[in-house]
């Protein structure tokens, strides 16, 4: 799935691209150390975890996009991080379980 | 007495490599603090450096951590000694995830001597919370001898409020206000615990931007208890910016 894709199924907003992403599964948590042991590479990552950190925990387990949920705002630094690393963020109205349900088609993340 | 309780040293990886403890230390000084305490993220290895800095300059300085707990909230850790300091940290770290930090994505990680000079680079990802619950801390910091603060209540993120909904009774001395936390709407949601204003500075020129400030004598876990007991504590003005 394409990082486009992702938006339109969540009806959300592109604000890092990542046009040669290709997202293979997804995973949703908010709970960062739970992302670290849990969610695999070539995956989207479903959250509210609106901050840096979170573009750090991506770049660690391969996350190539973020869907940040409720329409969170993302800060600066978490914007420049991603574009630096590679990391599609899309922010979305939806709440985690209804994003999770737009995305449903997506295998479930595991490592 | 003023006093900035919250403070990140080089060894944070967030924080700005030219906060070696001298600078701290000397910065504190200049803003006219009597007290600081150094917390770094899930470690006190800069404390013995800070111990000596704070001795040669004269200023009260307490000892700990800002520990991240299972539940992904900040929480400060403060005590009369080094060796308090470090006790926590070992426990702190036999919970903390076997990752080995890539400086590329998290920063640094120095330990450092009083007079600037590296030690050895921390090799755990400081930045990760550990498995230790706010009960437990709690119960350990309390039998070690220390003061247990909930920072930061009012920020978005990493604090007992965005992460639990609200402040948990009966684990903290008190609570701590980010430097734009309005006192009076934040007071209301503290759930009757005692107030601080920190800084929480990752770079030099935010030490002791807000403070706090209470009638006591000697800058000790004592004092601040009773200070905190008393509720006497008084805390500087919002910033309006972060």
């Amino acid at each position: 799935m394409t990082v486009r894709e992702i938006a339109e199924k969540t009806r959300g907003e592109i604000i890092v691209d990542n046009p040669n992403a290709a997202i293979n599964s997804a995973y949703a948590s908010d709970l960062l150390s739970d992302v670290m042991g849990h969610c695999g590479d070539e995956s989207v990552l479903v959250t509210i975890q609106n901050h840096l950190n979170t573009i750090a925990v991506c770049t660690l387990a391969g996350i190539e996009a973020i869907v940040v949920c409720h329409r969170r705002p993302v800060p600066n630094d978490m914007a420049e991080a991603a574009k630096r690393e590679n990391v599609a963020i899309i922010t979305t109205e939806m709440s985690q379980f209804e994003a999770s349900k737009a995305l449903a088609e997506l295998p479930a993340s595991s490592k | 007495m003023r006093f900035d309780l919250h403070i990140h040293s080089c060894l944070s990886p967030c924080a700005a490599l030219e906060m070696s403890p001298s600078q701290i230390v000397g910065r504190a000084v200049a803003a006219g603090m009597g007290g600081i305490a150094l917390t770094d993220h899930q470690s006190a290895k800069n404390c013995p450096a800070i111990a000596e800095c704070a001795r040669r300059a004269g200023i009260g300085c307490l000892f700990g951590m800002e520990l991240q707990s299972a539940e992904e909230v900040h929480t400060l850790a403060l005590f009369d000694t080094v060796e308090q300091a470090l006790a926590l940290t070992d426990w702190v770290c036999e919970a903390m995830p076997k990752r080995v930090n890539d400086p590329e994505t998290f920063g640094d990680q120095p330990v450092v001597t009083w007079d600037d000079d590296i030690v050895e680079l921390e090799w755990r990802i400081l930045a990760m919370g550990c498995r230790r619950t706010i009960p437990e801390a709690a119960e350990k910091i309390h039998s070690l001898g220390g003061l247990y603060i909930a920072a930061h209540i009012d920020r978005p993120n990493y604090s007992v409020v965005s992460g639990l909904g609200t402040v948990p009774e009966g684990c903290f001395d008190a609570v701590e206000f980010s430097r734009t936390a309005d006192e009076q709407a934040w007071t209301a949601k503290a759930q009757g615990y005692a107030v601080t204003r920190s800084s929480d500075a990752h770079n030099i020129g935010d030490v002791a931007r807000v403070w706090s400030e209470a009638p006591i004598g000697a800058f000790s876990v004592e004092s601040l208890k009773k200070a905190f007991a008393d509720r006497s504590v008084r805390i500087s003005p919002a910033l309006t910016s972060f």
